[in-house]
């Protein structure tokens, strides 16, 4: 609160100055931009994610969250501006340290539980073999809460279950950093708070930097150690916010309502 | 619920049964009224069904139109199957040879028949290549149109996985496509084994097609009626000995 004008989206990199001068960001965006023909999507998007940190994209629809997100998965390339990751410029393709959990839990239906989890592992090189495989993926079903649903198949599962078996194969890359693109924004409130706290346990267990995306303040609040807000039309930082609570924190304690009340003033 | 399932089976087992006897039935009262070379009488045609089956070229004739129906309907997969892919994943080929597959579907089996002759004549080749004319584009349109459904998201989902085209085609593609080449290649073998037989009556020197142009010939009427049979127990005992459980171990993981 002291010096001259900061841009408003800077004021909240202070507090975590720290973190970022030991390790070089998870995420780091410089300038990003990206139009689709004529509309004009993204405008010089800049943040980082520190390494173990975990910050929320919040923002109305069409404020370009997910062509964001996008982006940083290496799934579109941005037409200006530098993106690292790892403190690597990543320059298209996909990071082998990034995993992407899209908004449908997008499970395919011939595999079974275990199947599905061990799908991400099966691009890795060298091939990786069958038994491992199956150890990797059992392990990491348990720690969604579903050992023994490793034969099912996904139209015998519940959407919450559904949902743990798409983190599952989120995680069994063993990523340092989660991509989330609304991931439970089809759940019931009930299955998604549970969501929320295997998400954080799940966050203290391994080493992970988490981004997601989504359009529930609360949810922002619950998850994140910093909300970055955007604005639309085109896409850009409107403001970040420091989320400094402790965990867990639920909507209905006062000091929680009230950052949601704060943030939610600010969209 | 299993006694429920129990229950709807015995039940249509009993349906089954009814209506083979109520046929039967009906047969053996029609063939009382009727001479013998229009339509021979139940007994009559279990007595040439036996002599038939003890005959020295009955596993044979069997035999040869199988393999020919067989060897017609693997090449129409092998073609029709990754000409599908193709097709159903690259627009602009589908449009580019769209029509010629109208034309090819607008042709009757009877006619390529006449063409195999001209070019085959009896043989082997005559057959099988019969049945792959009529094979190849129910399989390649079938593929087609599952290559087409395959789900982008799904893809996304891969690629975000850093997999491979390769990849992407087994672990996405394939298994996509997998249930609308089975419903192709069931329609196909189908439609392959009836053709299978005119092609024979008209373009070859064995099998069951020729023997039933034979007995046609000579008035055979039972033995018509025995080869009739006999066709439609083995497709009876192919589509619930191999197809029916082939299909429920492949697809296993759909919802009922």
């Amino acid at each position: 609160m002291s010096a001259p004008a900061i841009p408003p989206h800077a004021s909240a990199i202070p507090l975590h100055a720290p973190a970022v001068s030991l390790h070089a960001p998870a995420i780091s965006l410089d300038g990003v931009s990206k139009r689709f023909g004529d509309l004009q999507v993204l405008s010089d998007i800049r943040f980082d994610v520190a390494d173990g940190e975990s910050v929320a994209l919040l923002g109305t629809s069409g404020c370009g969250k997910s062509t964001l997100l996008n982006i940083i998965a290496g799934l579109l390339g941005p037409d200006a501006g530098v993106l690292s990751i790892n403190g690597q410029p990543a320059n298209g393709g996909q990071h082998p340290s990034l995993s992407y959990m899209f908004q449908e839990d997008r499970l395919l239906p011939w595999r079974t539980a275990r199947a599905n989890a061990e799908f991400g592992l099966e691009a890795a090189h060298p091939v990786l073999p069958a038994h491992e495989r199956h150890a990797l993926a059992d392990t990491v079903l348990q720690m969604v809460g579903l050992d023994g649903f490793g034969h099912v198949y996904p139209h015998q599962l519940s959407g919450g279950m559904r949902s743990r078996v798409a983190l599952a194969r989120s995680l069994v890359t063993a990523p340092r950093i989660l991509l989330m693109d609304e991931p439970f924004s089809k759940l019931d409130p009930q299955t998604r708070s549970q969501m929320h706290d295997e998400l954080l346990r799940i966050r203290s267990l391994r080493q992970v930097s988490v981004l997601f995306v989504t359009h529930d303040v609360e949810e922002a609040i619950v998850l994140a150690d910093r909300v970055i807000v955007l604005a639309p039309r085109p896409g850009r930082v409107r403001e970040i916010v420091t989320v400094d609570l402790p965990h867990p924190r639920k909507a209905t304690e006062p000091a929680v309502a009230e950052a949601i009340r704060q943030l939610r003033l600010l969209i | 619920m299993p006694n429920a399932t129990r229950f709807s089976r015995t039940t249509t087992v009993a349906q089954r049964c009814t209506l083979f006897v109520v046929l039967l039935a009906l047969w053996w009262l029609a063939s009382l009224r009727m001479p013998t070379f229009v339509l021979p009488g139940p007994q009559r045609v279990a007595l040439a069904l036996i002599a038939l089956m003890h005959s020295r070229t009955f596993l044979p004739d069997l035999g040869i139109t199988l393999w020919r129906v067989v060897a017609g309907f693997v090449l129409a997969a092998v073609v029709g199957g990754p000409l599908g892919i193709v097709l159903g994943s690259n627009r602009t080929a589908a449009q580019l040879f769209e029509p010629l597959l109208s034309i090819v579907n607008t042709v009757s089996s009877a006619i390529w028949a006449v063409f195999a002759i001209i070019w085959f004549g009896i043989s082997n080749a005559t057959t099988i290549f019969v049945v792959f004319m009529t094979a190849m584009p129910l399989i390649l349109t079938n593929v087609w149109k599952g290559a087409q459904t395959v789900d982008r998201q799904y893809v996304e989902l891969a690629r975000s996985f850093r997999m491979s085209p390769a990849q992407i085609m087994r672990k996405i593609y394939l298994p996509t496509i997998l249930p609308h080449f089975f419903a192709g290649a069931r329609l196909a073998f189908g439609f392959g084994w009836r053709v299978s037989l005119v092609a024979e009556t008209i373009g070859s020197s064995n099998g069951i097609g020729y023997r039933l142009r034979q007995a046609a010939d000579l008035v055979q009427t039972d033995q018509v009626f025995a080869w009739t049979v006999t066709l439609v127990v083995l497709m009876l005992i192919l589509e619930g000995g191999v197809l029916k459980p082939v299909e429920r171990r492949l697809f296993r993981w759909k919802k009922d």
